[in-house]
Order: structure tokens, then sequence, then C-alpha cells
């Protein structure tokens, strides 16, 4: 049996502004094994990153406010831990790359020695040893250890990304979180990344998080996938789930707009409308307003997750009249 | 057929501290009237300048542009103005192309303004028929940009483009900044506005699946120059140039099953500054032999229709097949 590594129950998380609240991540449930790829999925704005930084417990505060829920890592509740013991598990046992390279390093410090930084923060070891495993690290990632003693600035945008990779990676954490890792690069160069990061991933039985838009990098990628709409799960399953089953109106939307390289030349049918501002969620479904199949009833009650076949949750409450993609 | 817009050894370099950056390196091609020609590339392989160039947003280094077979190569301010009425762009971001002070109604009369053929009340008609063309509803006339989504603001950027009714459009990633579900609203507007008025567009992007999906034809840039340049099915059905290929298989597709032979390059983009002789693909490349570093391929149609310039494309073509 597969053990579980992360599950996250209930978790809301809202941002209040002067005037406003806005409901970035309502009642989100997660669960990921030890060495499983899961992929969030969804447009701006929909609380991809937010649920990241939940798990970090790095949602700014003010203004961001964690309203309820649990975060369990191993057993333990992330929510009940003090900050001190936070600094502990972040780094160590949970790391997070973000979208962009260029501001995710110190341009003031060489590569290697934020590496060794990140090492000594979290082991005791001396100077020398942490130099020593810091250019193992970036030798893992496929940057010479010559390099070591270069800055930020003398590295291309895929290298930036592979240090920051090294730098998560050289506590040997359990749970790697990516956000983006890839939005930012050449379609050639995001290709060296992922490769890279699904052979460290075996290597060290790390358990990942890719927060993407991107559906072709969450084919190649991850064991499940949770596809978010205004800051709920509106689908979620594995793979074959969703992308041989799709049966949420808005993740069929989602595939309906991408273009296809097999080369069909139909229109697109991507979803009318655009995503609801998160500071005015309408009732109901979310996705209502945008629905080419919504009832009456859609716009008035919450809609639960349902469980359509083991292990595929929807959020619809029209399924049977929703047909799939073809 | 006649091409709407030419290019024949079209160069624009930059001066830098470095040395010289060869961002477009004689390129030679046409466009036909109605047709969307594709440019893809990694960035800084010389794209946007490409389309730069040719709408003399930039003043080109040596070659030759036609436009409906006239040469604009060297045009002085009038007959620019005057051709600013048959060309015009679409940038990648709607939010640094737009000005913040200038209202919806203000930025799409503008070129008008400019123009100075119309009257006041006839600019006021063609900014709400302009506005209906692009799915702006005509309440936002007097929005400003910080007020509108993405996707409005393109619309917008698109909406002023049109304005003086241009033959030519160049689209410099007019929908790389978009989400995928607004993405398609704006591919589906620009096909429709291609079918109704006949433009014809030059479409700049790094995503693989756009271009093929909206263009006719395609050309690979890579560092300046151009590898490959063939009809849009042909390129992705029988690429031959490496470059091409690799940059292909690194395409990531929404499809499980279809798992694909990645051919992962190795290093990265080497700088136009003073290149070297030989290939410029040649550090990266598989096949790359001697012959490659020593002396640049020229340009060959291999087959009708179909430029590639690799001194090795055939044989590394049946080498694959055999």
């Amino acid at each position: 049996m597969s053990e579980k590594l992360l599950n996250i129950e209930d978790l809301s998380i809202h941002y209040f502004t002067e005037n406003r609240e806005v409901c970035a991540v309502n009642h989100v449930a997660l669960s990921l094994d030890k060495g499983e790829t899961l992929g969030l999925v969804g447009e701006t704005g929909a609380g991809k990153t937010t649920i990241a930084l939940g798990i970090m417990r790095l949602v700014p505060n003010p203004p961001g406010k964690i309203l309820g829920g649990r975060i369990e890592l191993e057993g333990e509740n992330l929510l009940e831990k003090k900050n001190s013991e936070m600094q502990k598990i972040r780094g160590a046992k949970v790391s997070m790359i973000f979208q962009d390279p260029m501001t995710a390093l110190n341009p003031i410090d060489t590569v290697g020695d934020q590496i060794a930084e990140c090492i000594r923060l979290h082991s005791h070891v001396s100077r020398a040893e942490a130099a020593l495993k810091a250019a193992e690290t970036l030798e893992m990632v496929g940057i010479p250890r010559e390099r070591y003693g270069e800055y930020p600035h003398q590295f291309s945008g895929g290298m930036k990304q592979r240090i920051v990779i090294a730098i998560a990676l050289s506590c040997k954490p359990e749970l790697l979180i990516a956000d983006e890792p890839t939005t930012a690069l050449d379609v050639t160069i995001q290709a060296q990344v992922l490769d890279i990061m699904n052979d460290l991933k075996n290597k060290l039985n790390m358990s990942m998080i890719l927060i993407t838009h991107d559906l072709g990098v969450v084919a190649e990628m991850c064991d499940k996938v949770a596809i978010l709409y205004a800051g709920e799960i509106v689908e979620s399953g594995t793979a074959e789930h969703i992308f041989d089953d799709t049966r949420h109106p808005y993740t069929i939307g989602l595939f309906g707009s991408l273009p296809s390289v097999a080369g069909q030349k139909r229109r697109l049918t991507p979803v009318a409308g655009l995503t609801p501002d998160p500071a005015r969620l309408p009732a109901g479904c979310k996705f209502a307003p945008r629905c080419p199949h919504r009832t009456p009833e859609c716009g008035q009650e919450e809609v639960a997750l349902r469980e359509v076949s083991p292990g595929h949750w929807v959020r619809c409450r029209n399924l049977e009249h929703v047909k799939g993609r073809e | 057929m006649s091409a709407i817009v030419e290019v024949k050894n079209l160069k624009k370099y930059f001066k830098t501290g470095k040395g010289v950056l060869h961002a477009v390196d004689g390129l030679t091609f046409g466009i036909e009237a109605g047709e969307t020609l594709g440019v893809v590339g990694e960035s800084g392989c010389g794209k946007s300048t490409l389309g730069r160039t040719i709408l003399h947003l930039l003043d080109n280094t040596g070659g030759q542009i036609f436009f409906q077979g006239r040469d604009i190569t060297r045009v002085n301010k009038k007959q620019l103005r005057e051709l600013r009425e048959d060309m015009q762009i679409i940038f990648q971001d709607p939010y640094a192309s737009l000005n913040p002070r200038m209202s919806i109604s203000e930025t799409i009369a503008e070129p008008m303004v400019i123009q100075g053929k119309l009257g006041k009340a006839e600019i006021e008609k063609r900014v709400f028929q302009l506005m209906d063309t692009v799915g702006l509803a005509r309440r936002l006339l007097n929005s400003y940009p910080h007020e509108l989504d993405g996707g409005r603001r393109q619309r917008i950027g698109i909406a002023r483009a049109l304005a003086l009714s241009p033959k030519f459009v160049v689209c410099d990633e007019p929908v790389s900044a978009l989400d995928v579900s607004i993405q398609a609203q704006i591919i589906n507007l620009m096909l429709d506005l291609q079918e109704n008025l006949g433009l014809t567009y030059l479409f700049i992007t790094h995503d693989l699946s756009v271009v093929r999906y909206i263009s006719q034809n395609i050309l690979v840039m890579y560092l300046g120059q151009m590898v490959e340049h063939c009809g849009a099915d042909r390129l992705f059905e029988a690429p031959l140039h490496p470059y091409t290929k690799a940059l292909l298989s690194a395409i990531p597709e929404p499809d499980i099953h279809r798992k694909k032979n990645r051919i992962i390059l190795k290093g990265e983009l080497a700088s136009p500054i003073n290149p070297k002789p030989g290939c410029r693909f040649a550090p990266r490349c598989l096949y790359a032999r001697e012959a490659c570093f020593q002396k640049g391929p020229e340009l060959r149609e291999v087959e009708p229709g179909h430029v590639v310039a690799c001194h090795f494309a055939e044989e590394i073509q049946k080498e694959e097949n055999g």
C-alpha cells in the first residue's frame, strides 16, 4: 500500500482588504501519497498559489488569513505548528520553487553560497562540508561545479531555474511544491527542466505538487490532477480520469480552448465569459454563470463534490446532461 | 499568385558595446494575400525584430521590403504615414501597449485622428463599429485600461490596429499573456476578422500549437536566421531541420497516451553578437559534423515549397527512416 504524505481538509483562505473579502480558497480537500505528483490546474486567480502558500504557511498576514481546515503532513497538522517549528519544516520537509527564477535568487550572493546557506540552516555541518554538498547539488541539476562562485546574472533563465531547484532540493525534502516552474521558459528549455525535475523526483523518492495552467505539462508529469475554479476544486482524480473521462463543464471548456498540435482545424470551443471576481462570487455553483448546461437550481444552492467513480470527484449537479469531450 | 508582402535578404543589426548583434540576418520570404505566416522561435531569435523591421518601426540594415509589389525599403515620412494605413501591429502585452491615461474610445480613435481624413462624427461612428467588430460592449466606451481584464484590453489593441482598415497586420505574440480560455476567445476573433476583412497576418509566437492552428505557412527562426519554411501541416508532419525536430518534440501535449520521443537539446541559445561562421545551430545539434562548423548552410528548396537550411537534411531523414 502506498503511504499518505499530505492530507488537506476543508482549507479556506481569504484575503481581507479595506472593504472587501477576497475568497481565494474555499473548502479545499486534497491528498497526496509518497512518490506521487499532483497537478493543480486553474487559470489566473483560481487560488492555486494561495493553496501552495497555505501549505508552506507563507500566506501574507495581513491581508491573508487561513480561516480553517487542516493541513496534515505525515499526520501532523501544520496549521497548529509554531513559527519556529515551521521554519524547520520549510526547506527540509517541504520546499517550494517559484515561477520567476529571476526574482527568486539573491543577486548579490554567489549561487553556490545560496545553496550552502540552505544546507547550513537545516543540518549541523561545517562551512566546508556545506560547500561540498552544495557543489554536488549543482552537479545534480546539470551545472558544472566550477560555476559555484558565479552570480545569478551570469546564468541564463533555464539555468537560474535549475539553481532554484537545486536550492529547493538541497535538503532532500519529502514534498516539493513547484509553482509554474517552467512558464517563463522557452519550450526546449522547459523540456530540459521538466526532465531534470522528473529524474530527481524519482531519485529522491519525493512527492510533488505541480501548479500549472498547462494541461500538456500535466499530461507529462502528473499522476493525479485537481482542477480549480474560483477557489474551489471542481474536478479531481487520476490523470486517466481527467484526460480520458472529463466530466465537469469547466474542465471540458479548458480542453476545448487548446489548439491541437495534431492539427485539426476545427474552431476552438472555449468557455464563454470571464472568471468571477473572487470578492463577489456568485451564489450556488461558481461556474454556473458561464456554464452551457446550467439550470435555475445551479445558481441557488451550493454544489457538493460527487464521486462518479472510485477516486474521481466532480462538483456538478447536472452531470447526467453533460456530454464529455469528443 | 503574388505576395502582398515580400522581403529579400532582410537584415537588422544593432550596435552594442560588445559588438554587432545580428537580430535578423538575411531573411527572404513572401506572404500571400489573405494567408497567415506563422513565425516561431525561442526568446532572442529575432522574431519580434523581424515584424518591427517590416513595418518600419525599426530601420533595416540591409535587404529589401516590398508591399504589394512596391519597394518600400526606403520611404520618407509622408510615404510612411500612408503605409501605416495598410500595415498595422498588435502587441503582446495588452497591459503595456495601451496608454493608461486614454479612454477606450480615445485609444481606438487615435489612429484616425492622426490620419486626419475623417470628421469627428465619422470617427465616433467608426469607433462604435470597431467595438462591435471585436466584441467590446459599447458601455465600456469611456472606461480606462486599468478597469479591464487582459482579454478585453487585447480586444482594444486589435480594434486600434484595425481602425484604418489595414491589409496586413503583424501580430506579435497577441495571446501569450492571456489565460487559455481567453486566449481561445481571442484566437477565434482573429480568425473571424481574417475571414471577414481579408486580412493578411504575420503571426509571431513561441507557442507551437497556436501557430499550427492559425497559420497556413510557418517560418522557423534560430538566432536571426531562417532554418525552415514550409506549409504548416508539412512542418509538423515532416520537419527536416534538426532544430525544428527538437522544437516540435518538446511541446507538451495534453494527451496522456501519446508517449513521444523527446529530443532534449543540450545547451542554450548562443549569443547573436558577432556570430561565428558556420551553422549557428551546430553547437547544439545532435547531427553536427566538422563541415557544419566551417560553413553556414544555404537555404535550399528540398521539395516544392519546403525550404531548409541544413547541409545534411536529406541524409538525416534517410537515417531516421532506415
